[in-house]
């Protein structure tokens, strides 16, 4: 791009997805997805997917998060906006789902239970989940993010992965039988609300604006396509829905493991992928009308 | 007060003074700019107009970048001028990203040289690390030149009317296409050229009200 076409046309950012930004798209997914594990390890007492989840959160995810910033030992000032700023309530809600989190699974560990403990934790979960959503949506430059459904896409992907992760160490660990099923609805469920926010998600910003149009014609047939349509499409959607396909007919409980984790890890991939092509394709309107311009 | 600058369109030839102006006096590395001149067609031949934007921060009256900052260090002034403290800035980019108008610069680097395996020159080494040090891993941006102004106020000189005190963009300006001064009063240069000429700000529809106007 030369200096004087920037921001002449639909201009991707590049800070949060290119060099070092790498890092922060990473931060994300692990940050949400653990807490989405530990999200629904709570419902069923899993205490070794509480932890898992724990640490993926906290050390996968915020470690790579602190790794990104410029300055990463600065990174406790970065609690001291959390009337306006995401990034800031974002911080407090992760490290006090942390704290709290280590706390409620001392007490699973340890036989007891707590209801307010478990529900003040799941709450901060779930705002652990949905921070990154909101970040990204008051961004108003950007409109394939800044719009209401992202942090919803957001949360459930969040918890759907969560409950898929968490399937699989209830399988590992042998306590598939026991709530095995339970996870299997869940799954399902959340399947199917991702499939129709994702369609929901790309109409609605196909019709923000010209912008809007064109990121989202660069993820369905642009540029990234094939991300989008093996990526996400095939690996993260088609597989996983013919595991449920399958479970709906033999049931959770007759199915291969084998099976079971393929289709975990496909959702996993299609997961990371989607967010990896919303960071990519965030396009802000030009400054500057152009013909050259042409969607 | 609240300081801020109208560009005319009119008047400008798109000779980039304002941007080397301000590349110079701030000793900036390669690929950070806080002035931009853009440049674009619109319209079909035979009907093609070309169109020449000059841009800075926009010092908008509602932030994004002041909102979304997890520690304060960008903040707006009671002049108006939103600046960054860089020994509070932590490098998390969340107002690059914020800003709609993508005025913010990550300063990555600061032995990027402009002549690349020669080294720093003596200027480069001169302008980063004792003219105007920026310090690496934090973001910067435009800040109409406050050491400029306030310098100039010390010296009991008038904003955006002696030269001393006034952006240097707008001095370098061979054809006076930007003018500076205080948007609050109704009889500052700026105020009367809006009025008049009905003057314009970028994307209004963002709501962040920025201290910037056009005129066409």
């Amino acid at each position: 791009m030369k200096l004087n076409e920037w921001m002449v046309k639909p201009t991707p950012q590049t800070e949060w997805i290119q060099g070092r930004g790498i890092l922060l798209w990473l931060a994300f997914f692990f940050i949400e997805l653990g807490a989405g594990i530990f999200f629904v390890a709570t419902f069923f007492g899993n205490l070794w997917a509480m932890l898992i989840g724990w640490l993926v959160c906290g050390v996968i995810g915020g470690g790579v998060h602190i790794l990104y910033l410029g300055h990463p030992f600065r990174f406790w000032r970065m609690v001291r906006k959390p009337g306006s700023s995401w990034i800031s309530r974002g911080l407090i809600f992760v490290s006090l789902f942390l704290i709290l989190g280590l706390i409620q699974m001392a007490v699973v560990s340890g036989g007891g239970s707590s209801l307010v403990l478990t529900i003040l934790v799941d709450i901060l979960a779930f705002l652990t989940i949905v921070y990154g959503g909101f970040a990204m949506n008051c961004v108003n430059g950007i409109p394939l993010w800044n719009t209401a459904l992202l942090p919803i896409l957001y949360a459930v992907s969040g918890i759907w992965g969560g409950a898929s992760v968490a399937l699989g160490i209830a399988l590992g660990t042998g306590a598939a039988s026991t709530i095995g099923v339970s996870l299997e609805e869940w799954i399902r469920l959340l399947l199917i609300a991702y499939i129709g926010l994702i369609i929901v998600y790309f109409i609605s910003v196909r019709y923000t604006n010209l912008t809007g149009k064109v990121s989202v014609q660069g993820i369905v047939s642009g540029e990234y396509w094939p991300l989008m349509w093996f990526g996400v499409v095939l690996i993260g959607l088609v597989i996983p829905i013919a595991v449920v396909v399958i479970s709906l007919g033999t049931g959770i409980e007759n199915m291969s493991a084998a099976v079971l984790y393929i289709a975990i890890l496909c959702e996993l991939v299609g997961d990371i992928t989607m967010r990896y092509l919303i960071l990519k394709d965030g396009l802000y309107s030009p400054l500057i009308a152009s013909s050259a311009y042409a969607p | 007060m609240r300081l801020g600058m109208v560009i005319d369109r009119k008047r400008c030839i798109g000779c980039y003074a304002c941007m080397i102006s301000c590349k110079q006096s701030h000793a900036l590395p390669p690929e950070v700019f806080w002035n931009r001149v853009l440049i674009s067609e619109t319209g079909t031949y035979p009907t093609v107009t070309k169109q020449i934007l000059p841009v800075i921060c926009n010092h908008c009256e509602e932030a994004a970048c002041v909102a979304v900052c997890p520690t304060g260090a960008t903040e707006k002034r009671e002049d108006g001028i939103v600046w960054i403290d860089a020994d509070k800035c932590v490098g998390c980019r969340y107002c690059l990203i914020a800003c709609p108008y993508q005025m913010r610069t990550y300063h990555s680097d600061n032995k990027k040289e402009y002549w690349p395996g020669q080294g720093l020159s003596e200027l480069e080494s001169f302008g980063r690390e004792t003219f105007y040090p920026l310090q690496p891993k934090t973001v910067v941006k435009c800040n109409f030149c406050m050491e400029r102004l306030e310098e100039g106020q010390r010296n009991g000189l008038q904003i955006g009317i002696d030269r001393e005190a006034t952006p240097v963009c707008v001095n370098a300006c061979p054809v006076k296409a930007r003018t500076f001064g205080d948007l609050n009063d109704p009889n500052s240069n700026v105020s009367i050229l809006i009025k008049e000429r009905k003057g314009y700000s970028l994307h209004p529809e963002y709501g962040t009200e920025p201290s910037v106007h056009y005129l066409d």
